[in-house]
């Protein structure tokens, strides 16, 4: 392995032009949201700094993430695990298998103590132990901690490693939770979503390279450049929401238009990804633009916050048939009936304590 | 009907004029909060530049919620400092056990036909007070603070997004406070038919004009009726 060499040398060794190399470190800029001023920063980043080391888990997961990562197109998979980062232990893509690649993982991470990145795709289960999750012998609960802890930073890929997505939707029967409750101590990157766009998440790790440290991170652990503004800001369809000119069924004339999907249960305003801004395979669409409303797999416990296609959730624990409004109309007619018994129970109180001084009279 | 023996003037012209406020408020709230939530009327076809259907709503809940907030923070103001007995905090103090005593038990009890006799209060009764401390006081503050998180949405970084977006994690996203928020509007409706029905109650039972107190500001009390 030659881990040494730099990003300049290796793009050099494949042929790639001084030129290319340019263009490609200004189009990570551009979508790390960086000024012009910081491109030169990354040139020279890219070309004394070695490959960063990458360690990536799959746990309890569909390997969506791993699928989006793989279409990336700006760079492209083979740009970015030949070139760009260091991927050496990856249990879905690693031609080695067993004891032969785990050896793998434990020499990497003692050769690169606190300097490799622990890539998470997935949640680990908790329940029993770890049992509902066992990967190489050993629970992925366990391998997530002991591969954790000399890691430098960790990024959660995708809903499941930042927020639990569906194996801790309720009722949760694995006790899945996701990476930020079970690994304290270290910094954790949020990419969201199910799955994350390929371009945030290879941003992600340019960004980590360029600069030694993490992203700008909000107030969930996510990095601002890509999940600052809801899906709704950015929405190509937002003209059609602030007219109020809405698709009512998926066969009507307001579908063909293109009008806004709220009424049909858009999550687009309270998403925040970057679907509307960087789109999905290459900027080729994304839901809402192939007249989808979002089911906003970005945010926590999406699964929980269904039916996808109405605009107000269903309240789990009263069933299956109410939300807000049904318990609000229930409310107020049972404060207006009480009202109206109270008042009747008044009216009959009045008229008998008025027989009663008359009949005293 | 009996003589009137005494006027008092109890809801001097700021709390009158905070409530009205905050009744119009409150009601346009709901209206325009209800309608941007499941939107009804569709515009003919045409260009989206040609409508406001929907921004037009929101522009109206917005601009009432500003009014509802300054109005709140006007009242409080006048329930700390104000020089009015009737509007201060003072009286309420819900953490002591002797609030909770004889007098609020007493208004309970009537509330209930327990008793024959009704308490009678000139400014708020201890149980019209907790129930104004919970839905006035504390769904006010609420549907403030997620509010302002929610208006900062779309403007990270913005003056409500940094004050007020930790309501967002707290409540564990975006979809989830939007959903709080809407829960939480039904109290006002609620409050709305209690509130009436006490005060038309209290009027036709104690004969205090305690209806027309929140417009002229004055209560009376009345010669008991002889029989």
């Amino acid at each position: 392995m030659h881990n040494n060499q730099t990003f300049a040398d290796i793009f050099r060794a494949s042929g790639i032009s001084r030129r290319d190399f340019l263009k490609f470190c200004s189009l990570t800029s551009v979508y790390l949201g960086l000024s012009p001023s910081m491109v030169p920063k990354m040139v020279q980043a890219m070309e004394t700094k070695p490959r960063t080391p990458v360690i990536w888990l799959h746990g309890l997961e569909c390997t969506c993430c791993s699928e989006s990562f793989i279409r990336s197109s700006h760079p492209t998979i083979e740009d970015i695990i030949f070139n760009m980062i260091s991927l050496d232990y990856d249990d879905v893509l690693s031609a080695a298998a067993g004891h032969q690649l785990e050896d793998v993982r434990r020499k990497i991470m003692q050769e690169y103590k606190g300097k490799y990145i622990l890539a998470v795709e997935g949640n680990a289960s908790t329940k029993d132990d770890g049992v509902y999750c066992m990967v190489g012998g050993d629970s992925f609960l366990n391998t997530l901690k002991e591969t954790a802890a000399d890691a430098a930073a960790i990024i959660a890929w995708g809903a499941c490693a930042s927020y639990g997505c569906v194996q801790n939707a309720d009722p949760n029967p694995t006790g899945a939770a996701p990476i930020s409750e079970i690994i304290k101590n270290k910094p954790i990157v949020n990419v969201p979503g199910c799955p994350p766009i390929s371009e945030v998440m290879t941003g992600v790790v340019a960004h980590f390279h360029t600069f030694g440290t993490l992203p700008e991170l909000d107030r969930m652990g996510r990095p601002k450049a890509f999940y600052n503004t809801r899906i709704h800001d950015k929405c190509y369809r937002r003209a059609f929401y602030d007219a109020g000119m809405f698709v009512r069924s998926f066969d009507d004339e307001a579908t063909r238009k293109g009008w806004c999907l709220y009424k049909m249960g858009c999550k687009g305003p309270t998403t925040y990804n970057a679907c509307s801004k960087i789109q999905w395979n290459g900027g080729v669409s994304f839901p809402i633009g192939s007249g989808h409303p979002c089911i906003g797999c970005s945010e926590p416990n999406f699964w929980d916050k269904g039916p996808f296609y109405e605009r107000l959730a269903e309240v789990s624990f009263l069933g299956t048939d109410s939300n807000a409004d049904r318990i609000g109309v229930i409310a107020v007619g049972a404060a207006a009936a009480g009202a109206a018994a109270h008042a009747a129970v008044t009216a009959v109180k009045k008229a008998k304590a008025g027989n009663d001084s008359e009949e005293k009279a | 009907m009996g003589r009137i023996i005494e006027e008092i003037y109890v809801w001097r012209l700021p709390v009158r004029f905070y409530h009205w406020v905050n009744a119009i408020c409150t009601v346009m709230l709901l209206l325009t909060g209800m309608y941007i939530a499941a939107p009804v009327i569709n515009p003919p076809l045409g260009e989206a530049v040609w409508y406001n259907g929907m921004s037009w709503w929101r522009y109206l809940h917005f601009a009432a919620a500003f009014i509802f907030i300054a109005n709140f923070l006007f009242r409080m103001y006048w329930a700390l400092f104000g020089d009015d007995k009737y509007a201060r905090f003072g009286g309420f103090q819900p953490w002591s056990p002797s609030w909770w005593g004889k007098p609020f038990r007493e208004q309970v009890e009537s509330y209930l036909f327990l008793r024959r006799d009704e308490p009678n209060y000139v400014g708020h009764n201890p149980v019209a007070a907790l129930a104004h401390f919970i839905f006035i006081f504390c769904g006010s503050t609420f549907m403030i603070l997620s509010g302002l998180a929610m208006y900062g949405e779309n403007n990270p970084g913005g003056f409500s997004e940094s004050l007020f977006g930790w309501m967002i994690p707290l409540f564990g996203g975006s979809y989830a406070l939007h959903f709080a928020h809407h829960l939480l509007a039904w109290i006002f409706p609620i409050y709305l038919i209690m509130h009436l029905y006490a005060v038309f109650r209290h009027d036709v039972v104690d004969r205090t004009s305690v209806t027309s107190s929140i417009v002229t500001g004055y209560k009376h009390k009345v010669e008991e009726e002889p029989s």
